[in-house]
């Protein structure tokens, strides 16, 4: 968090003293390349297996794939113009919007099941831990990727959501691959995981106490594309194939999950009795501002945001 | 025969194959000691997978294009670092190191600046390049330069002053001091730099990689880190560090050659 409040202020920064870099789209073979920056998880696979299945070659576009760890890379790369376009979760770009980063959502990316108990992510105890429900995480420890983002946001929810007092929850930052150790060793109470290392803990013995995403929305988008004011302003049709394209992927992704699976073996390193095993999340072709109010409104609550999300701001 | 064991060259190649010997030794150790942990109970075979098991999963990938291209890029990356940042310190190094009152002037700065971490400057790296690899090369020369720069600093202020006066003496102009009397006593000190250099530049190599997402080894680990693979996590960390044994390997090889001539190299190696 702190590198990211970091990259943050240093991009105000540069925009305030500097004119930024331009992200002028290259053009090669007829085809028109877009530096794309994503994670190599289970969220981006419709964006792989949209190249596999050719959609955006048919409207022209290249993509040019780099993986970067985070949102604390990839908003500062859009904001520079190293990435047109980048991966993010939501709460990092309801953020960067309210410090004025002239950035804009152009498509959905994952969005969780609906399914309690079924959802790409969720909280996990120890075996045999006391804790049998969200209201039983006030007071606890509990491990989120994150501090001050989509986790212990969501997971503060829940506990309010199930009658439970949110406050004294203490909150610890930790990396999704170390939870599920983390948990099996009781370092700490609980964790909040995504795949595939919620099916990790589930398989060494933990249990699952809270679907933290479905409590806040049913259909909650977690995380999205996005591209800068700039290029949409100096770029609009290839915007718009962009996300002709991505939609086409997304509903691909949503109504294939073994094709899901088959892609996650190309451009991840997971061990293929895994992939079989893991939720997938849902791959929505919409955009979802419903969800991201309700987002933007438990931020405000904790004090993330200092006023409502101006969504129509942020969405394209 | 022991006595003369320095100059006698059966017993300098005797005790380098010992050397050899009790080097492999060491690591057979390590292995069996990584193999049993698991094995026994010690260590949770899920988070720390024999030795075995993790020499089946390098070898697997030792056949596939993708680890070589990311070797090659560790390579490249690891190479034209240390490139500039051993031509930056050389050229700074003689310049600044035989003026002493520039020397004097700057020393403060050049301490000021020569501890800060080369991580610290990943943030600024991310901002001014993205995950080019111009990130990695800003990290790799910033840790490499101070290492080799402050090597000839010595190596220039080393030079026997006797030699230098016999030089001037002699009616050597400055260039040519440099060539004669300079260049060889900071010889070693610039061996020793570019060693130490090229270590470190290899350090930061993979941490820019594993941090920044710049394509080579250190993204690979983070990839497999974020799949749960740890097999390969344990797998792409021995080949990093076999490739810092050949980078060693190799420096030293280069640091003989250059220094044949030199007392401290001539005993052993002939």
């Amino acid at each position: 968090m702190r590198r990211k409040i970091l990259a943050l202020t240093g991009v105000v920064a540069l925009l305030t003293t500097a004119a930024c870099g331009g992200g002028d789209a290259a053009e090669k073979d007829g085809l028109t390349t877009l530096k794309i920056g994503s994670m190599p998880v289970v969220d981006t696979a419709a964006l792989h297996l949209g190249v596999d299945q050719g959609y955006f070659e048919d409207l022209g576009i290249e993509l040019d794939i780099t993986n970067v760890q985070g949102g604390a890379e990839a908003i500062p790369g859009v904001v520079s113009g190293d990435f047109d376009i980048a991966f993010s979760n939501v709460t990092s770009l309801i953020v960067a919007r309210e410090k004025d980063l002239p950035l804009k959502i152009i498509n959905n990316a994952v969005a969780s099941t609906g399914k309690e108990g079924k959802d790409f992510g969720g909280v996990v105890v120890p075996e045999g831990s006391s804790i049998t429900g969200a209201k039983d995480l006030a007071g606890k420890k509990v491990a989120v990727n994150t501090l001050q983002n989509i986790g212990d946001t969501t997971v503060r929810n829940s506990v309010r959501k199930a009658g439970g007092d949110p406050e004294d929850i203490e909150f610890v930052e930790m990396a999704f691959p170390d939870m599920p150790a983390a948990v099996e060793k009781k370092q700490v109470d609980a964790a909040w995981v995504v795949e595939p290392f919620l099916t990790m803990a589930l398989n060494d013995g933990a249990t699952e106490v809270a679907s933290n995403f479905v409590d806040t929305h049913e259909s909650l988008s977690v995380a999205v594309y996005f591209t800068s004011e700039k290029f949409l302003a100096e770029n609009p049709e290839l915007a718009k194939s962009f996300t002709t394209a991505m939609s086409e992927s997304q509903a691909y992704a949503q109504s294939h999950p073994e094709e899901v699976r088959r892609i996650l073996t190309t451009y991840t390193k997971m061990d293929e009795n895994l992939i079989e095993q893991i939720r997938l999340p849902n791959y929505p072709s919409q955009k979802d501002t419903e969800s991201a109010q309700v987002l933007g409104e438990l931020m405000k609550e904790d004090g993330l945001i200092d006023s409502e999300p101006n969504l129509d701001e942020l969405y394209q | 025969m022991t006595r003369t064991a320095n100059t006698s060259p059966d017993a300098a190649v005797g005790a380098g194959a010992n050397r050899a010997l009790l080097g492999a030794a060491g690591v057979a150790g390590l292995l069996v000691l990584w193999e049993a942990l698991p094995r026994i109970g010690a260590a949770d075979p899920r988070y720390l997978p024999p030795a075995s098991e993790v020499a089946i999963t390098l070898g697997g990938r030792l056949g596939g294009a993708t680890f070589w291209a990311a070797v090659g890029d560790t390579v490249a990356a690891w190479a034209l670092g240390l490139a500039i940042a051993f031509a930056a310190a050389v050229v700074l190094g003689f310049l600044i190191g035989s003026a002493p009152r520039v020397r004097a002037f700057t020393t403060s700065t050049v301490e000021f600046l020569r501890p800060i971490p080369s991580v610290a400057l990943i943030p600024l790296a991310i901002l001014l390049y993205g995950t080019d690899i111009r990130s990695t090369l800003l990290l790799v020369v910033y840790a490499a330069f101070w290492q080799i720069y402050i090597q000839v600093l010595y190596g220039v202020a080393d030079v026997d002053p006797v030699a230098d006066q016999t030089a001037r003496c002699y009616g050597l102009g400055r260039m040519a001091r440099i060539r004669y009397v300079v260049w060889p006593s900071a010889l070693p000190y610039l061996m020793t730099g570019l060693r130490l250099g090229a270590a470190v530049a290899l350090v930061l190599t993979v941490t820019a990689q594993l941090v920044i997402g710049s394509p080579g080894l250190g993204q690979e680990i983070a990839v497999a880190r974020s799949s749960g693979a740890l097999d390969e996590v344990y797998a792409l960390i021995v080949a990093t560090g076999a490739l810092g044994v050949l980078v060693n390997t190799g420096i030293r090889a280069l640091e003989r050659r250059a220094l044949r001539w030199h007392s401290s190299v001539r005993g052993e190696a002939l």
